[in-house]
């Protein structure tokens, strides 16, 4: 490893932070407006994620099935469940129609369960694919599992421990939520070698910024040493792979292998049309090239994600080599 | 419009699913929960399409899409699963499936992929 290498809790907060990112992303199309992103804090090694656990708390769970191992565990107040159940349109039951439990009608109805777990599959697939990026390798999700737990013994037994755990706190209608990661030893590894990869120069800086000590179990946690750093934080100095493409076209295979030097491809695009500037493999933006004083070929941005950037002249330029400066 | 088997092992989903097509006037004849009870089911019920999820327990989706396109090359498949597991759609593609509608989606946009595949 390099002098500049990164350390597992860094490693660890930016598993975090990126899965924190995609979940929230999720969230927002099931609750608009309605989904607040906390803080990502890395637990003290060996210590329970499942303080503080609520009686009653739903929790789905969602494992890595291939390429790395952990667990991913999705925690809800029921009140919570219930309204994020709501809004993917399933109805509370109603006592004395069958669909609710008539000693405890407020239960979760099988419905409502199994929307919680289709949220939570959504959500861990997305997150799945922000840690592929990161690793540069495809990760697979389980199907979830959906429990009620009562304490947090019963979350330990069902769980399991493991040497490194993330706890990152989301807010649903106003519920708080929380998402505990299950990360083996072998998985921190990979992730600080992967971003190492990712030529990240300056390491986040979470040391001695604590997290709060009026744990309620959801919104805030008691653990006194547990860092973290805000999403922002964390994510920002990360180096992304930005490129442009001119156009596209398609061939059969035996035609492409038999273009001569020199032969003429007609893209589908005309020669004054917006060009698109990727970013990690995602389409970010549309502009025109232009050239700068030294040269280079550069971008001028007028749409980013479907809006209209508010610069000074209502566009930004970015300078492209091939690909940009911190790409590979 | 067509008879439709509906494969997801969320019970929501497979309303939701269920719910979109039967607006575009499609009859669910089936559903199922893994990629084995599909395959036995298309066996069974011989859909003019089937809908699939790919993460699934006991069988996955793009197993049973293998198995489905062995029993009948000329089924019609729509794959049907979360956001990020785009690079499935290549693998889907190849083993025959007519489209894939990523989750959460518009029930529209399932309309559109099972009329493309029945075209």
């Amino acid at each position: 490893m390099s002098q500049n290498a990164v350390t597992p809790r860094e490693a660890l907060t930016r598993l975090g932070a990126s899965t924190a990112e995609a979940i929230a992303q999720v969230l927002e199309m099931f609750v608009p407006g309605e989904v607040q992103r906390g803080e990502v804090s890395v637990l003290p090694d060996g210590t329970t994620p499942f303080t503080n656990l609520p009686f009653g708390a739903v929790a789905t769970s969602v494992s890595y099935v291939d390429g790395v191992t952990g667990a991913n565990i999705f925690l809800m107040t029921p009140v919570g469940a219930r309204a994020l159940a709501s809004a993917m349109g399933v109805a509370p039951p109603v006592p004395g129609d069958g669909t609710a439990s008539e000693a405890a009608p407020q239960e979760l109805s099988e419905l409502e369960l199994s929307a919680i777990g289709e949220a939570a599959n959504q959500m861990m697939a997305a997150a799945a694919n922000a840690t592929s990026v990161v690793l540069g390798q495809e990760v697979e999700i389980s199907p979830p599992e959906t429990r009620i737990l009562d304490d947090p013994d019963s979350a330990v037994e069902i769980y399991g421990r493991a040497p490194h755990s993330t706890s990152t706190t989301f807010v649903i209608s106003g519920e708080a939520c929380r998402l505990i990661q299950l990360v083996p030893s072998a998985f921190v590894v990979r992730m600080a070698r992967a971003i190492d990869e990712l030529s990240m120069e300056q390491p986040a800086s979470g040391e001695g910024n604590q997290a709060g000590s009026a744990g309620d179990g959801w919104g805030k946690r008691n653990d006194h040493d547990a860092g973290s750093i805000s999403l922002h934080e964390a994510l920002s100095d990360i180096n992304l792979r930005v490129w442009a493409e001119l156009g596209r076209t398609r061939m059969p295979l035996g035609q492409a292998l038999e273009l001569p030097l020199g032969a003429v491809v007609d893209l589908d695009r005309a020669s004054d049309a917006a060009v698109d500037l990727f970013v990690n493999g995602l389409r970010f933006g549309q502009g025109h090239l232009l050239v700068t004083d030294d040269g280079e070929w550069a971008i001028c941005l007028e749409t980013v994600a479907g809006t209209v950037p508010t610069t000074p002249h209502g566009v930004r330029a970015l300078a492209l080599e091939n690909q940009m400066k911190g790409s590979d | 419009m067509a008879r439709v088997l509906v494969v997801d092992d969320a019970a929501f989903m497979r309303k939701v699913l269920g719910d979109a097509l039967a607006s575009g006037g499609h009859q669910v004849v089936g559903e199922a929960g893994n990629g084995a009870e599909a395959v036995a089911s298309y066996q069974q019920l011989r859909p003019e399409l089937t809908t699939l999820d790919i993460t699934m327990p006991e069988k996955d989706g793009l197993t049973a899409l293998a198995e489905i396109m062995a029993i009948d090359p000329a089924a019609r498949v729509v794959m049907c699963s979360a956001l990020g597991q785009e690079s499935k759609v290549l693998e889907s593609i190849k083993l025959g499936a007519k489209d894939f509608v990523v989750k959460p989606f518009q029930p529209a946009r399932v309309l559109e992929a099972v009329s493309k595949a029945l075209a």
